[in-house]
């Protein structure tokens, strides 16, 4: 059954890490609801990604094996629901302002 | 403008001035880089935003070997040949745009085949990215899905690193293709000499996986408990270099091995354990005891769908074991009981100590009961036919005339399938195949790469007629370089898998599949290569050994029956249970 899931993911911030990431929800065809993404503030060559999903348990599991397995990415994690994403995204809002 | 006479050496005479610095090119700099990562051999084509590499290359050749192939798919194909049987990561070179582009399928290619590339691009000036500039493409995004890992360098002082950093993911973890593409300006740039050293760490990368005790222990009770346990091996024996430890493995537990296409030439084929080939025209007796074993050991492989059919009627009754590199693979496609996330070397080093000793002779007797069917329903005729050639007892000569020793590289099709049933492969490395990908057009390419790789190995390229059609183009690669390989062309006038399956599921509908050939003798004598045609089985054999002695390259075109089909074949949608002997009669 198709839930909301966030997903979370550190990555180094080089060129087109954020297209290798989409690349991989698009090619599984898992619904992107909302993205935010931004370089870290005290280190610019590290970026985080977080994405409200609409997808299934097994799959969240397997796409964040793929993404993990992408050479720039650190880790992903993912947590059930949207109420991690509000909050993740606030946070890094306001690390962003 | 030669790129060694820029470099700056001035000195008066009769002073000894503080040694100037001597500057060097982006382009150079490429060079040396490839030269200290051990590269003797480069595949590639120039054009206008590559030329300042090709440049400078002038003045590596007592270091660097460049084959002028004929299009840039036969560069990356050549290369994929080399990586395959040499197991170093292939070097490609093309220019920008549709240069780049034409690499695209042979990245997917080894993206899915796990094969080791560092393909080198030009790209137009760093200030005209961007602008449509002539032969200008995105190459970076357009090859972000096919590759293991791209990227773009804008500065001559980046280039040793980018490099350094490509060779060590191209051939680290699971192999794959990298892309490294290099703007005009950056090759042109003049910079001090950088001095190259290895990658070795990525910080976000992890290619080598803990191996964990406990997957190992857990993996050891189950084979130890089994009574039908089945390995299953897979192209990541040959990668890791574990094909002396399942030989000791398989000897020690007793457990039949089975190969996938990619597999094959990781365990003898004419070992008492070996059981057959795996998939959807693999032996019946592996297809069949899939079904029937208690612990199914999948090494190195990937569960693809040409091996599983129907993934809900495959091996439900078993527990698997999973052994793999690449996290990802694992529960992506069977769900495993025991996942063992490490190199497969490693993993069988492992169990080897922590499995008993064992037999499992009736077991084993299974698959020959079951092998024995197939050889009096198929075997038997294909081998003995009455009528016209069969691709089958070409390669069963072919097979014995070489004792199983040359290098055979196939395109994709009947003739891959037959050569993967009935060559009996003995060596690691000696099949070079497209798998994953299904690239018609792979093998002719592949097999200049091969032969370069190994020269000194008898190569074989056993292609259907529309598949070397696709890049015949390269004959005239193997006339420049006399490149000493032996090209099988299998003439069926059809593109005969697809017609295969016309007949079979569309109720012999052949739409577009039947082909007008040309004169593929004269075609290859147009090119300088000795080349034969065979029509009859009186002059098969000796066509073959006249083929395979030569020590020039040699082109031979056996006409074999248009509308053969290879079986066995799990029908695709079905079950590997329901693996099909003949043609239904319905």
């Amino acid at each position: 059954m198709k839930q909301d899931f966030t997903l979370e993911i550190t990555s180094d911030n080089n060129f087109s890490v954020l297209n290798r990431i989409v690349n991989i929800l698009n090619r599984r065809r898992v619904r992107i609801k909302k993205l935010i993404a931004h370089e870290d503030e005290s280190d610019f060559k590290r970026g985080v990604a977080v994405v409200l999903l609409f997808t299934t348990a097994d799959m969240i599991e397997k796409v964040k094996h793929q993404l993990e397995k992408l050479i720039e990415v650190e880790h992903a994690v993912y947590y059930e629901g949207s109420r991690e994403y509000c909050e993740l995204s606030s946070k890094h809002t306001a690390q962003i302002v | 403008m030669d790129a060694l006479l820029t470099k700056t050496k001035v000195a008066d005479a009769g002073t000894t001035p503080a040694q100037p610095k001597i500057k060097i090119t982006g382009s150079e700099a490429l060079l040396n880089s490839l030269v200290e990562e051990g590269v003797d051999l480069i595949f590639g084509y120039p054009g206008g935003a590559i030329m300042p590499v090709y440049d400078a290359l002038y003045h590596y050749a007592d270091r660097l070997t460049h084959i002028l192939v004929r299009h840039e798919q036969g560069a990356i194909h050549a290369a994929q040949g080399f990586a395959r049987v040499t197991g170093k990561a292939g070097v490609v070179f093309a220019t920008s745009g549709p240069g780049a582009t034409n690499l695209v399928t042979g990245l997917a290619d080894a993206l899915i085949d796990s094969t080791p590339l560092v393909c080198i691009t030009g790209q137009v000036f760093a200030h005209l990215l961007g602008t449509d500039a002539f032969q200008e493409c995105d190459v970076v995004n357009t090859t972000i899905p096919v590759t293991k890992w791209n990227v773009q360098v804008t500065e001559a002082k980046d280039i040793a690193g980018a490099v350094a950093k490509a060779f060590f993911i191209a051939n680290s973890g699971r192999p794959g293709p990298v892309l490294v593409d290099i703007t005009k300006n950056a090759q042109n740039e003049m910079i001090e000499p950088v001095k190259h050293v290895r990658c070795e760490n990525i910080r976000t990368y992890k290619p080598k996986p803990v191996m964990q005790q406990s997957q190992v222990d857990a993996a050891a009770a189950l084979i130890n408990g089994a009574k039908k346990p089945y390995i299953l091996a897979g192209q990541g024996i040959l990668l890791s270099g574990a094909t002396e430890e399942l030989k000791a493995f398989s000897e020690k537990t007793g457990i039949p091995v089975a190969s996938t296409l990619l597999g094959l030439g990781a365990f003898p084929t004419n070992h008492p354990n070996y059981v057959g080939f795996l998939g959807m025209h693999g032996n019946y007796g592996p297809n069949l005891n899939t079904n029937q074993c208690d612990v199914l050991i999948a090494v190195g492989m990937r569960f693809d769908d040409r091996v599983t059919g129907n993934v809900s009627k495959y091996a439900k009754q078993a527990k698997v074991i999973h052994i793999e590199i690449d996290k990802a693979e694992i529960n992506k496609i069977i769900k495993a009981d025991v996942a063992v996330h490490a190199d497969a070397k490693e993993s069988l080093t492992a169990l080897l100590k922590k499995c008993n000793a064992n037999k499992h002779e009736e077991w084993i007797d299974s698959f020959t009961k079951l092998n024995d069917i197939e050889y009096e329903k198929v075997i038997v005729k294909e081998f003995n036919p009455s009528g016209v050639l069969t691709m089958a007892e070409v390669i069963n000569h072919l097979s014995n005339f070489t004792k199983g020793e040359a290098i055979v590289v196939t395109d994709v099709g009947q003739h891959q399938m037959t050569t993967s049933r009935y060559y009996k492969y003995k060596e690691p490395r000696t099949n070079v195949t497209s798998g994953g990908a299904g690239t018609m057009g792979f093998a002719l390419p592949a097999a200049i790469g091969a032969k370069l790789g190994i020269p000194q190995k008898q190569v074989v390229a056993v292609i259907g007629d529309g598949g070397y059609q696709m890049t015949v183009q390269e004959l005239g690669t193997i006339m420049q370089y006399k490149i000493p390989v032996k090209i099988i062309v299998l003439n069926n006038n059809f593109l005969g898998m697809v017609r295969q399956w016309q007949q079979l599921f569309h109720d012999k509908r052949y739409s577009f599949t039947e082909m007008q050939n040309p004169d593929f003798v004269k075609l290859a004598e147009a090119y300088s290569i000795p080349a034969k045609k065979v029509e009859d089985r009186e002059h098969l054999q000796g066509a073959l050994r006249e083929m395979l002695a030569a020590t020039t390259p040699y082109f031979l075109e056996v006409v074999v029956g248009k509308e053969d089909n290879v079986f066995p074949m799990v029908p695709a949608g079905s079950g590997v249970s329901d693996v099909l002997l003949e043609a239904p009669t319905n």
